[in-house]
């Protein structure tokens, strides 16, 4: 921690969060937001936090950038000011969040210090975890095996609320033509040649593939370096988005189709969930991935929880790189993956 | 005399960060401010990063987790100066597609021939 580093960094990002909530462009409070989550970003990496950083910077500065900014381009870039009334409502929001900041404020004296080693987080359950991993996983990265193996039902059900959110996202707005009346649409659509420029898309299209390989090692390497299922399927699927942007939308429905994307996601946590239940099989507890030794030639039952962890995190990947193509799809097209960005 | 070149570099790298700055702030119009940011951006990034990977070698032993990282690094250099014309390009391009008009010199027509402006 350099404090004079973190002094700029807070009031960067207090900045940010202020402009963020007082433009009047949604635009630019979409593009304020991405600043602001790439700020803590670096607050993050400040704190040793990697994962979290590296999380911060692919979902919230990458990804929820592109789909505020689907959103914007869908709906409206102007905020509607309320005329009347305004003073007051502005009064009532006013005092709701100084009285919700001041409980805050409040609550946060009973906080420990950072990093302070008699804090009840740092008394008993962090050392087990730091002293313990390597010995029991096989896995430097203690992040990595506190997320998928002392906590995997955590992350399970994590995958399983975004598996959700995307089939919220297609319950709402998906239209088919069927819903509203209308003939239903083929989805077999010449790629439209409306705005074509040559160095974009030759540069995305040769950097799709590097991209998505990088994916698959931040995946594979989990285990030792930051990263793992979820910054990787992010990036996996930030790739389809970058085609769908740079190309047509057509490239990726039609490539990428919805089918192919919710069979993914749904296998994606069946393989999450299908370990546990082998391990339940093979006679131990639910995701105890040591159970896996039977099974797997020449594991033990530490290197096999190595092994449950890289199944799992495949599982991850595969969800998150769907369900993200699903929101960016629909978000974009309002629905009918007729025309995106 | 390896760090010493490293710490040139990322000199220079910070020098043209500043340069883009001033060139942000003062330029007339977006296409030259989007001139500075994508030019100057690039170079910046580049110089500071073989800074970085300069600055990983000297001094440690050629390891070959050292090299790794240093390569690592050159690999998002190579990534940047794919990346960042391209959004630069792309950003201008979206500029001149919804009609933002060059900026002209006061007094000069409006064809951008100077020569023959009176």
């Amino acid at each position: 921690m350099i404090w004079q580093f973190d002094i700029i960094l807070l009031t960067l990002i207090v900045l940010c969060a202020l402009f963020t909530i007082s433009i009047k462009d949604l635009l630019g409070a979409a593009i304020m937001f991405g600043a602001y989550s790439f700020l803590m970003c670096l607050l993050w990496t400040e704190m040793g936090a990697v994962d979290v950083a590296f999380t911060e910077a692919s979902v919230g500065a990458g990804v929820s950038t592109i789909l505020f900014l689907a959103i914007v381009h869908r709906s409206t870039r102007r905020v509607k000011v309320r005329q009347r009334g305004r003073i007051f409502y502005k009064g009532l929001g006013l005092t709701a969040s100084l009285m919700m900041g001041g409980l805050l404020f409040y609550a946060s004296s009973d906080f420990p210090a950072w990093g302070d080693p008699l804090a009840p987080a740092s008394n008993h359950v962090s050392p087990y975890y730091l002293l313990h991993t390597l010995a029991d996983t096989a896995v430097p990265n203690v992040v990595t095996s506190v997320l998928a193996d002392y906590r995997g039902f955590d992350t399970m059900f994590e995958t399983s609320v975004i598996l959700t959110a995307g089939l919220a996202v297609l319950i709402v707005l998906r239209l088919d033509g069927s819903r509203t009346g209308g003939p239903v649409r083929k989805m077999a659509r010449p790629i439209a040649k409306g705005y074509e420029d040559t160095i974009i898309r030759f540069i995305s299209r040769a950097m799709a593939p590097f991209l998505q390989l990088f994916a698959l090692y931040v995946l594979a390497h989990g285990h030792h370096s930051p990263g793992g299922g979820f910054q990787g399927g992010v990036i996996l699927g930030a790739t389809f988005i970058l085609l769908a942007i740079s190309y047509d939308l057509q490239l990726v429905v039609q490539t990428f189709t919805e089918k192919t994307a919710l069979i993914l996601a749904n296998i994606g946590l069946l393989i999450y969930s299908g370990t546990g239940a082998l391990c339940l099989l093979l006679g131990h507890n639910f995701l105890d991935y040591a159970a896996l030794a039977k099974i797997i030639p020449g594991a033990t039952t530490v290197t096999a929880r190595s092994d449950g962890i890289m199944m799992v995190e495949i599982g991850v990947a595969l969800a998150v790189m769907s369900i993200i193509v699903i929101i960016y799809t629909n978000l974009v097209s309002d629905g009918t993956y007729e025309k995106g960005l | 005399m390896t760090a010493l070149i490293a710490r040139l570099l990322m000199v220079a790298g910070l020098f043209f960060f500043f340069a883009t700055t001033i060139g942000i702030l003062r330029f007339p119009d977006f296409y030259s401010r989007m001139h500075a940011a994508g030019k100057g951006d690039t170079l910046s990034s580049l110089l500071l990063l073989s800074g970085l990977a300069l600055v990983n070698l000297a001094g440690a032993p050629l390891t070959f987790d050292n090299i790794l990282v240093s390569l690592k690094i050159m690999a998002i250099l190579v990534f940047i100066f794919l990346a960042s014309p391209t959004a630069t390009h792309a950003i201008i391009d979206a500029g001149y597609a919804s009609g933002i008009e060059p900026w002209q010199k006061p007094g000069t027509s409006k064809e951008g021939d100077d020569d023959l402006a009176v």
